[in-house]
């Protein structure tokens, strides 16, 4: 084979040299999850288990499948934006099971947004509460309506 | 005669290569039950996020404060009690210059009491200190993960458990995060936080699980004032609002001499906000 004798501290040397790379070897390959290096220095399985939690909000969309005759009505005024589950509350297990009613929204939703601010933009219609009128805000503006009076 | 084959050599070679053959069986079961960690459960099918590129624009002339987007990422993520937050809204308050000091206006004031989150009363935000007439005008940011192209807080995790994924998101790998929040530190938008709960980094995440569902995220879903906008860059058609934010608005990033190129671009924003 070789044309000169290996010293045996030199073969011991190689030898050893050789199973601590290879452990690293079998270690790596035991320790390194199957995705790693799918889409890049991270683990690729981890975006399916970030996206795989449930959804908390149901989403304007799902109120629509029932409710299209007040969403109707939203779009065509000043609240068009809103969101219904910004009042209502999360609403998903509403959209499941329509025997749980979602939350009870409260005149303290007008004002959350409605209450004089300085640093809110102008185009915001805004009071001040206590000089304003009223105990109960739906007396007088309908929330889905908002420039129409009940 | 040495290479002769006998009983003695044949049963030693097969006996060896059982063995052989038994120790690799155990240790692909051993790696298997290893790897069992890894393997991810029920995921939204038929998402590809090579084929997106997400983005978030706000406009700041229609943010008014009401801090529903910061409650409904709280319940949307299941963000614990306490001031932890994967988006908030700030105000920021300028003063008119003390006269005759010849600068042009005074020191920005900025607060962001519970997140912008209201605490049982009407609105987080109290009346400012300063008297109305020092006052020269006043407005509402409201702060993300900005979606850098050049995520310093991917740069400095040292076990790669948070990344950003093709189609932009950074995001953070729980099985993976050991808490050392380099990551909260490294982050120039404060956008990070650790988890007091899991004790990992905890970020905006774009709301990862709806995106994928098609869903928007929980506080573009829930922004009364339509200040966020979301969307999808590869995917643009031609009334898209993002299209139309392009349009209306002159955009700018936050801190874009750090070079970490943000895909979150703000519309009629001040110079103080950083």
């Amino acid at each position: 084979m070789l044309p000169f004798k290996l010293p045996p501290q030199i073969l011991r040397l190689v030898l050893v040299a050789m199973a601590i790379v290879g452990s690293y070897f079998v270690a790596r390959s035991f320790l390194v999850p199957p995705s790693f290096g799918q889409y890049g220095w991270y683990r690729g399985a981890a975006l399916a288990e970030i996206a795989s939690r449930e959804p908390v909000f149901a989403g304007k969309q799902s109120c629509d499948e029932c409710h299209s005759d007040i969403l109707h009505k939203l779009a065509k005024d000043a609240h068009k934006t809103l969101s219904c589950e910004g009042c209502h509350g999360v609403s998903r297990e509403h959209g499941n099971n329509p025997d749980i009613l979602p939350v009870k929204s409260t005149g303290s939703h007008c004002i959350r947004c409605h209450e004089a601010n300085l640093a809110r933009p102008t185009w915001l219609k805004q009071i001040v509460v206590k000089d304003h009128y009223g105990p109960k805000c739906t007396e007088c503006h309908l929330p889905h309506q908002p420039t129409k009076s009940p | 005669m040495k290479n002769q084959i006998n009983r003695r050599s044949s049963l030693l070679r097969m006996g060896g290569a059982l063995a052989g053959l038994l120790t690799l069986s155990a240790a692909k079961t051993a790696k298997a039950a290893v790897q069992t960690v890894f393997v991810s459960t029920s995921a939204p099918k038929g998402y590809d996020p090579t084929k997106h590129k997400w983005l978030m624009c706000i406009d700041d002339n229609k943010c008014i404060g009401c801090g529903l987007c910061a409650e409904a990422c709280k319940k949307e993520n299941g963000v614990p009690e306490g001031p932890y937050f994967r988006t908030w809204i700030e105000r920021y308050i300028i003063p008119k210059p003390k006269p005759g000091s010849g600068e042009t206006r005074g020191e920005a004031i900025v607060d962001s009491p519970n997140g912008g989150i209201p605490k049982g009363g009407v609105s987080a935000f109290p009346e400012p200190t300063l008297p109305k007439d020092q006052i020269e005008h006043a407005f509402f940011v409201p702060k993300l993960c900005n979606l850098c192209e050049n995520p310093p807080c991917v740069q400095v995790c040292p076990v790669g458990a948070t990344f950003k994924a093709p189609d932009g998101a950074v995001l953070i790998d729980p099985k993976y995060c050991i808490g050392c929040a380099f990551c909260v530190q490294a982050c120039p938008y404060g956008a990070r936080f650790l988890n007091p709960v899991t004790k990992t980094a905890e970020k905006c995440s774009l709301c990862y699980h709806r995106i994928t569902r098609n869903l928007k995220p929980a506080c573009v879903e829930i922004c009364p004032a339509e200040a966020r906008i979301f969307g999808d860059l590869n995917n643009l058609h031609a009334d898209d609002p993002i299209q139309k934010f392009y349009e209306k608005n002159r955009v700018q990033v936050l801190k874009p001499h750090l070079g970490t190129e943000p895909r979150v671009l703000y519309a009629a924003l001040d110079k103080e906000v950083r």
